[in-house]
């Protein structure tokens, strides 16, 4: 390569980057400023404050919003782990009528678009008297067909011999699955629980319209909502309460790129 | 049609010397085959003729055009590769015409040269067909179009038939061996398979370390070789080694190892030799077995007896395999009456049949 | 058939018993979260329901007043204004990304993880970035301007530019997913295809149009699906950015359909948007890749 077009690639690829990180960098700047800082280009703040924080902390129940977060993200993930792989395993490894039909099924759910059923749902929710409990939240996720897929994939290899001289020892199929496959397939599990977890973790449209209460928010929901009620009142308050949600996000993110990418692109593929 | 010229072309990757000094002159219409282990440079040097990798040092010429520093585009060469290369996403006639249209040449050229290198090399019924679709020989044979159409000063095979199976390589070679006649287009041929280099080349590159060991008419290298490499390389089976010395006795010069001793032709050897220590090399195919009658050739040579390891009946000939004191050996007759296994052997080695190569490895005697 | 060994029949039975037991829960989920509300949506398309009282028949009433209703035409107008300009932004850029990284350079990783990292942040947070980016007064991007001597562009509140702002936002957000996407592509490319069409006489951009490009072709077409599909849901950006406007510009379907159900309570009209916004997705996913497949055989 000639050293012309070496380094223009690295100057292009570059000026690219940095427009990806500068408005995060901007953003946190942002949040450090006082009003009438607000809005320069500078990144490092004159006077640096925590006056919006405090007041975004004051004004709405942050501290909660990523408490319920954390709860329902956790939750989901966790059934979809371990609700989704005895379902996998069984479709994967276990032999009985109506495999096939759930199969199929399974992969039709992939086909349909969110919008389809929303309206649908919500009026379940209604129904069942769910609106504005932590159930709304978390029952209509408790399985993933996605992860459900990628973990049968991964289960269809695992070799049979391991299975049978499980069984022999007088293992039951629950035994089998977490203490053989489980350890086996831990490049997979961690795929399922990245992607899960951020898919919650972000999830706006569904909260907003299953839960009133501020009490039992999610962040981006309570985000969302405090943007738009004006509760933020100046773009420094509203930018600090994004911080709340982007902060851990960008830090696990800094540590775990590589399972993010491997995980959100690829799961996103077979979606 | 021209000629290729290397002067004094090196190449290094980093500080590792991978072709040192090779100079060559390819004539017209000539096939050559560079023919060498891995990392013996072969493949490399054919890349810098095609200009996929870049020149060290030194030059390259074709037809006295210095094309050393020039874009594969423009040297006008051809390249089958070791996988075919072919397009995966177009038909087989696309795969043949895609270098002539991006050039630009009018439809009914196209059409001529295509129809031309099907009708040739059979594929007309396999046009509208992708790569996917066709056997490792029919591909084989679509690069080898792709790369008659675009009647190029030079064609440059990277080692064709490494992914055919056996029978599939033997016929193929025929074919290119015959098409490279009629279209008299100087050709430089790779391979590590020395039988393919015997049969097809016109002339033969030995490379070892990305230095030539030998140049030769394929005979020469059989009869000549220049050295020990060269002779354990060429030939099949291969040569029989054993390491001992020379000794001169009474006017006479033998080659001396535990339990083998072969009298010399002293007029054949240089005056004089470096280092007493050397190798002999025989052919298994110039060992005879000894029937009682005199050694053939005048003096010199051995009778020697050995014990019988192993016979491969091969059908018309059979291998020996058999032992002289600590030497393994082996001899390839014809198979009238093989001996057992188990059984003594008389062997006769023709002095004139005998190589000998000094401790630098370089020939030093060698048969008329 | 012979008759299968006593005990065969019951471990094979106990087998079954185990995936039912395994499986019934996913099962009943099945039933109720995604059977069900598949074709309670389809029925809810010819009823009136409010949630409070009880739901009535409407004939085909829904679907006659969604085939007239202006906004929703002006919704999947404005989808269609997205899409033109978010679908080549986005094959462009991702697909020059990802060339650039296919070298070998330094710093790969951390190039790709920079790109990809507005993929794993909330579409919440995104919008309200780029909120204040795009701010007429405050915003990054006029201040940016402004330093260049330029004059401050109304990104959000100018009808004809909110759309296409909105646009090269959630291009920005997306890209780097499908710049993996590429990349991934780009592996497949032989080196020796590369080196034989050099041979061929091909310069870098007959290079390109001859052989990468038609390789990539599965890629685009996913990045062409993905893409449309994630137009047609759009909402959280309007909803945070514009809240539709101005003049209804950025008014999107999905945004409609939950105004609907949550501002107006016509579960029924609201549902059909859904139902008609799946089928519209359908046709023109469909549509596209008939076009490209074709458009690329040529």
């Amino acid at each position: 390569m000639r050293p012309v077009v070496r380094a223009g690639l690295y100057a292009a690829l570059t000026l690219a980057a940095i427009t990806f990180i500068y408005p995060f960098l901007w953003m946190a700047s942002t949040t450090l400023k006082p009003p009438f800082e607000v809005g320069t280009l500078a990144l490092i703040p004159h006077t640096i404050t925590f006056d919006n924080y405090r007041l975004m902390w004051s004004r709405a129940p942050f501290g909660r919003a990523l408490l319920n977060s954390i709860l329902v993200a956790g939750t989901i993930t966790a059934s979809v782990l371990v609700l989704g792989s005895m379902t996998a395993y069984a479709m994967a490894r276990l032999t009985f009528p109506g495999r096939r039909v759930l199969n199929a099924v399974t992969m039709g759910v992939l086909l349909v678009p969110g919008q389809l059923t929303l309206i649908p749902l919500y009026t379940l929710i209604v129904q069942l008297g769910w609106i504005d409990t932590y159930a709304a939240l978390i029952v209509p996720y408790l399985f993933n067909a996605t992860a459900i897929l990628l973990l049968r994939q991964f289960f269809l290899q695992i070799p049979q011999s391991l299975i049978d001289s499980a069984r022999m020892d007088g293992m039951g199929e629950l035994r089998i699955l977490f203490t053989i496959f489980w350890p086996l397939a831990r490049p997979a599990l961690a795929i399922v629980a990245i992607f899960t977890f951020m898919g919650s973790w972000n999830e706006v449209l569904w909260p907003l319209l299953v839960v009133r209460d501020q009490q039992l928010m999610t962040l981006p929901q309570l985000l969302t909502v405090f943007q738009l009620g004006g509760g933020a009142g100046t773009l420094g308050v509203s930018l600090a309460a994004a911080m709340v949600l982007v902060v851990p996000v960008v830090v696990a993110y800094m540590f775990l790129q590589r399972y993010f990418i491997e995980s959100m692109a690829g799961a996103g593929v077979k979606g | 049609m021209p000629s290729i010229s290397f002067e004094n072309v090196n190449k290094k990757f980093g500080d590792v010397s991978v072709v040192e000094d090779f100079s060559l002159r390819v004539e017209d219409g000539e096939l050559l085959v560079l023919v060498g282990g891995s990392g013996s440079g072969k493949s490399t040097i054919l890349r810098m003729v095609a200009g996929l990798e870049p020149v060290t040092s030194g030059t390259i010429r074709i037809d006295d055009r210095d094309i050393t520093h020039l874009a594969p585009r423009d040297r006008d060469v051809a390249m089958v590769f070791q996988d075919y290369a072919l397009y995966p996403h177009l038909t087989v006639r696309d795969n043949l015409s895609l270098g002539l249209r991006l050039r630009r040449m009018p439809a009914a050229e196209i059409n001529r040269r295509v129809t031309w290198a099907a009708d040739m090399l059979g594929l007309e019924s396999l046009l509208d067909r992708k790569p996917k679709q066709l056997s490792g020989g029919q591909r084989q044979r679509v690069a080898m179009g792709r790369a008659m159409v675009r009647e190029p000063l030079v064609f440059l095979f990277d080692e064709p038939l490494s992914n055919l199976d056996a029978s599939l390589r033997a016929r193929m070679r025929i074919e290119i061996g015959g098409l490279q006649r009629r279209l008299n287009t100087t050709t430089v041929y790779v391979t590590h398979d020395q039988v393919e280099a015997m049969t097809l080349g016109d002339r033969i590159v030995v490379l070892a370390n990305g230095r030539i060991q030998q140049i030769g008419r394929p005979i020469e290298l059989y009869r000549n070789p220049i050295n020990r490499f060269v002779a354990g390389f060429i030939g099949t089976p291969p040569m029989n080694f054993v390491e001992g010395s020379l000794h001169r006795e009474s006017g006479e010069v033998f080659f001396v190892s535990e339990g083998l001793r072969v009298e010399l032709l002293a007029d054949r050897l240089p005056a004089s030799i470096p280092s007493k220590t050397m190798t002999l090399g025989i052919r298994p195919e110039d060992v005879t077995l000894a029937d009682g009658k005199p050694v053939s050739g005048g003096a010199a040579g051995a009778r020697l007896s050995g014990r019988v390891l192993l016979v491969e009946r091969l059908g018309g000939t059979s291998h020996i395999h058999f032992d002289v004191g600590p030497h393994r050996l082996m001899a390839t007759v014809s198979s009238e009456e093989p001996p057992e296994v188990g059984d003594t052997i008389g062997i006769e080695m023709p002095s004139e049949r005998v190589h000998l190569f000094g401790a630098d490895g370089n020939a030093l005697a060698r048969p008329d | 058939m012979a008759r299968r060994p006593k005990r065969e029949k019951s471990s094979m039975r106990a087998e079954q018993r185990s995936a039912w037991s395994l499986t019934a829960p996913y099962a009943a989920f099945l039933l109720a979260f995604a059977a069900y509300p598949v074709f309670f949506a389809l029925a809810l398309v010819f009823m009136h329901w409010d949630l409070v009282t009880a739901p009535s028949f409407a004939g085909i009433d829904n679907v006659r007043l969604l085939a007239t209703d202006a906004r929703f035409g002006r919704a999947v107008a404005n989808t269609f204004v997205f899409l033109a300009i978010h679908l080549p932004l986005q094959i462009v850029t991702a697909l020059g990304l990802a060339l650039a990284l296919n070298r070998r350079l330094a710093f790969r990783a951390f190039w790709r993880a920079t790109f990809f990292l507005p993929v794993v942040i909330s579409g919440a947070v995104v919008a309200i970035l780029w909120n204040a980016l795009y701010a007429t007064d405050v915003g990054l991007i006029n201040n940016l301007l402004a330093k260049l001597g330029g004059s401050p562009i109304p990104w959000l509140t100018d009808p004809s530019i909110a759309m296409p702002a909105i646009a090269v936002m959630v291009t920005w957000k997306n890209v780097g997913f499908y710049v993996i996407i590429y990349l991934a592509g780009l592996q497949y490319i032989p080196q020796s295809c590369r080196e034989a069409i050099e041979l061929d006489g091909a310069n870098t951009w007959q290079r390109f149009r001859h052989l990468t490009l038609p390789m990539l072709l599965p890629q685009t077409i996913l990045v062409v699906t993905l893409s449309t599909i994630n137009g047609f849901q759009l909402f959280i950006e309007p909803y945070v950015m514009t809240g539709g406007g101005p003049l209804r510009r950025t008014y999107s379907v999905v945004l409609y359909m939950y105004t609907n159900a949550f501002s107006y309570q016509k579960m029924g009209y609201a549902a059909t948007i859904g139902v008609a916004l799946a089928l519209i997705i359908g046709a023109v996913v469909a549509v596209q890749r008939r076009v490209i497949g074709s458009a690329e055989a040529a």
